[in-house]
């Protein structure tokens, strides 16, 4: 079969070497610094939270490495799914959901003991200062995660702006629970659980969007 | 693992040189890659559209998506599967641009009813309508491997890679599919 001579001249008109993107784990690496940056810069533009003394180094500084690291490799996720051929399978995305919104809760877990800390009553203004500083903190690492997913060819375009949205939600509640700490569920569950979910919402919009566009 | 692929598909090892050269800017690798993939692509799209000249023009779509998306493929991964989800892609996104999506399964339902047993044209008609229906109510990868095993005749594995999945989420696709499909008349 050869090639028709209108295809053929279309590609000709504008071929040229082009270096292929580079793996999902190292366009997923190079978004690192502005992660750690993102959860560095929401205490210290505002301020910490009065028991970092008490949570002490792994628990303060360790888990929320941790959290962040996890956001990375879902950011990964996404990047490797952005990759024709590369889909997730159900499982693995299935896996990645339920991990991703599952672990504020587990460090949640880890760190308080009481969970009383906080307003008695349901207060809306902390719920809406702790959503908007996360998610003022991850809008950076969400634009760059777009980019990185948009320069490559997303089938699922939903899926994978779910997924860097969740990513980034968690990297930013990594640096909001070095701000906030206040442990009652209400707000926990809307504020801290709530933003990375707004996140993950976002993501699959502005992927949808993008694919549209 | 690299070489337990090539050795499985030889063919693929000169698909990535092509691709190789097709990368570093050649125009004759990209006819070579044509050349082998187009075949492919055109059947696994006739699978899915049942219109040869649609599927014409969707492999040419599918060679300018897989052209402007050149720098998605990753050196050293077998090229079929990524030509092959690109292929899916142009497919989707000319079911969407178009919203023939009930048209194109009746076109698919008209050929599994030719192939039934003769009715009077009532009954016929009855029967297109009820498959179309059944068959719009499947989920998309189930619907796939069921008309690709049982109207165009493939095999599990060559669906497999036709799809880049496993020889047993074919099957699976396809009896879920096929059980979906008779419950449906059964009910």
């Amino acid at each position: 079969m050869t090639t028709p001579e209108r295809l053929r001249s279309l590609v000709a008109r504008d071929i040229k070497p082009a270096r292929p993107l580079r793996s999902p784990v190292v366009r997923a690496l190079a978004i690192g610094p502005l992660a750690m940056a993102t959860v560095v810069i929401v205490p210290l533009v505002t301020f910490f939270r009065s028991d970092m003394a008490d949570l002490g180094l792994l628990r303060g500084w360790g888990l929320s490495f941790v959290e962040s690291l996890a956001g990375i490799v879902v950011v990964g996720l996404a990047l490797r799914e952005s990759i024709p051929g590369r889909a997730l399978s159900r499982g693995l995305l299935l896996a990645a959901f339920i991990i991703g919104l599952a672990l504020p809760f587990a460090i949640m877990a880890l760190t308080a003991t009481p969970f009383s800390t906080g307003p008695a009553e349901f207060a809306w203004t902390d719920t809406v200062v702790c959503l908007r500083t996360s998610f003022a903190a991850a809008i950076p690492l969400m634009l760059l995660a777009t980019l990185l997913v948009a320069r490559a060819l997303p089938l699922r375009p939903g899926v994978a702006g779910a997924l860097y949205g969740l990513g980034c939600g968690l990297v930013a509640d990594a640096g909001l629970r070095l701000y906030c700490e206040f442990t009652v569920p209400s707000h926990f569950l809307t504020a801290h659980a709530g933003a990375v979910v707004v996140a993950l919402g976002a993501g699959a919009v502005i992927g949808s969007v993008i694919q549209r566009s | 693992m690299q070489e337990d692929r090539n050795a499985i598909d030889p063919g693929e090892v000169e698909l990535c040189r092509l691709m190789t050269g097709y990368l570093d800017g050649q125009l004759d690798a990209f006819d070579g890659l044509y050349a082998a993939l187009a075949p492919r692509l055109r059947s696994y799209l006739l699978a899915q559209c049942r219109d040869a000249s649609l599927a014409d023009d969707l492999v040419q779509d599918t060679f300018l998506q897989l052209h402007r998306s050149r720098r998605t493929y990753q050196p050293g991964r077998p090229v079929t599967p990524w030509a092959f989800a690109i292929a899916r892609h142009s497919f989707l996104m000319y079911l969407r641009r178009t919203r023939r999506r009930l048209r194109f399964e009746d076109t698919l339902a008209s050929e599994l009813t030719s192939r039934d047993v003769a009715r009077d044209d009532v009954r016929a008609l009855a029967d297109r309508d009820e498959v179309q229906r059944a068959l719009v109510q499947l989920p998309a990868d189930q619907r796939e491997a069921l008309l690709m095993h049982h109207v165009q005749g493939w095999s599990f594995a060559e669906i497999a890679t036709q799809l880049g999945i496993r020889v047993n989420a074919a099957k699976t696709r396809a009896f879920r599919g096929m059980r979906k499909l008779k419950g449906q008349f059964r009910a």
